[in-house]
């Protein structure tokens, strides 16, 4: 732990120290190289029986301190409070059981820190970039690995990229007892003891995930560009919610168990239309997703941008969302084999691996500020040492409406999530 | 089949030319596909938490955060 503690605080001053003397070798060389920027997100749902808050703020900054380089660092946090289900059952198990309120919650208390650091090289019409985030959270631990490059070819009109990342994951969990199979298998309790080492009680598992991507962006008339997005992932090792419970048989509770492996695929085409004679920017988005989960959805969004004043924007964005649910997916794993074996060999209580679909509506404003420009042909400053600064803030409601799962037969009401955000940024 | 379509389209691509001068509308804030990497990237986790799909966005990141 305390090797663990102390080659992330040398990580984090590496990381600082070397971005704060590339920003102010920067500063001597170029006026306009840094930029740094932050975002705060406010998540919140209370959907039946939980509840869901989450706060997430992030720094980022950049400095090119030359052409041929960007140098970039960021943290980013999770803070998470609520209550979620912990034990779950479906209509048939309450059929049998009326009366019985068989569904449990958990409050929820967690952080997850984030910090980021990179840089992009450039040599021609290519650059190539390398990023390290690290995630750690009570009971998660995270090691992300991202390495891209983007090419500019036929007169800048066109932008191919690819990129891959490498996630090497660890996920806690409660010590199960070697002759157990899953469906005895029992919850996680609490994150307490998951990475010190001292709990004989708490294991962790490997969860591996290889992602690749690849777009192709196009700009077709001075005002029509379009993008094409492919991306893959594999992801090998424990996916389960360790501290859900699934009702597998009559009086009978196991921790939920989903497969090892799920292979996922995504292609996504944007395409930007600005409209001249209404001054509005279209933006519209189509993703079709498959998974080896047989998961399949659809998503739609359209966005239209203008600018209200000189430097002051709006945007207002709809979406919409329909997924399948899981092979393996039900609403109630009662009635399997005897004597008290679930139905099938995996079962979960997620909902997010039902079949549901979402409507979501957002507005975002945004304002530059820019100094007036001089007269006397100097470099014009805000506060005398700002290219320039810009805030935003965007708000986005989401329904669900989710077709199969239930909290014991009962539907799940007030499935709402809204979204607030708040950004800034600077560029020296 | 795809493929090869997909080649088509490419090549098709390399017969547009935007002059540079004609590029401003295109390099505006309003036309671009992420406005604020950082606000994007956080809606996305927000929402990708939420869902059972994932991608066509970016393969980046770093956590869980799926509570």
């Amino acid at each position: 732990m305390r090797l663990q503690l102390t080659t992330r605080r040398l990580f984090c001053f590496a990381s600082v120290g070397a971005f704060l003397a590339l920003a102010f070798a920067s500063r001597e060389a170029s006026a306009q190289v840094v930029e740094v920027d932050t975002a705060h997100t406010f998540y919140h749902e209370a959907p039946t029986r939980s509840n869901m808050t989450v706060y997430t703020p992030g720094v980022s900054a950049q400095a090119t301190p030359s052409e041929w380089i960007t140098v970039r660092g960021g943290y980013e946090a999770d803070i998470v409070s609520g209550a979620s289900v912990a034990t779950k059952a479906g209509k048939a198990y309450q059929s049998v059981n009326p009366g019985a309120d068989v569904i449990t919650t958990a409050s929820v208390r967690d952080l997850r820190h984030s910090p980021t650091g990179g840089l992009t090289l450039r040599k021609g019409d290519v650059a190539y970039t390398a990023q390290y985030t690290f995630g750690a959270e009570n009971d998660y631990r995270s090691h992300n690995i991202f390495i891209g490059a983007k090419t500019d070819a036929y007169g800048h009109n066109t932008q191919l990229e690819i990129s891959y990342a490498r996630n090497f994951d660890l996920v806690c969990d409660r010590v199960q007892a070697t002759s157990d199979t899953a469906p005895r298998f029992r919850a996680l309790e609490n994150s307490t003891g998951c990475f010190a080492n001292t709990d004989p009680l708490r294991t962790r598992h490997a969860l591996a995930i290889d992602g690749f991507q690849a777009s192709w962006t196009q700009a077709w008339t001075s005002v029509f560009a379009t993008q094409l997005a492919y991306t893959a992932q594999l992801l090998d090792g424990f996916q389960s919610n360790p501290y859900r419970s699934v009702i597998v048989a009559q009086g009978l509770k196991a921790q939920e168990h989903h497969p090892d492996q799920r292979a996922r695929q995504a292609l996504a085409f944007r395409m930007n239309f600005y409209l001249r004679p209404i001054k509005v920017a279209f933006r519209l988005t189509g993703r079709l997703y498959r998974d080896t989960w047989d998961v399949t959805s659809g998503t739609g969004e359209l966005e239209a941008e203008r600018y209200l004043f000189e430097n002051f924007r709006v945007t207002a964005r709809g979406r919409f969302y329909k997924q399948s649910g899981a092979l393996f997916w039900s609403d109630d794993y009662t009635g399997g084999d005897l004597p008290l074996g679930p139905k099938g060999q995996y079962f979960t209580g997620d909902r997010e691996l039902s079949p549901f679909w979402s409507l979501g509506l957002g507005i975002r404003a945004a304002y530059t500020i820019r100094p007036e420009p001089k007269f006397d042909g100097g470099r014009p400053r805000l506060l005398g040492f700002l290219e320039s600064a810009k805030v935003g803030a965007s708000f986005d409601i989401l329904q669900f409406s989710y077709d199969e799962y239930t909290l014991a037969g009962r539907p799940i009401e007030n499935a709402r999530a809204y979204i607030v955000g708040l950004t800034a940024g600077a560029l020296f | 089949m795809k493929m090869l379509l997909a080649l088509a389209l490419l090549a098709l691509s390399s017969c547009v030319t935007v002059k540079p001068a004609a590029r401003s509308v295109l390099a505006d804030p309003i036309m671009q596909f992420e406005g604020d990497p950082q606000a994007t990237a956080q809606l996305r986790h927000a929402i990708d938490n939420r869902e059972g799909s994932y991608g066509g966005g970016g393969v980046a990141g770093g956590g869980c955060g799926c509570n």
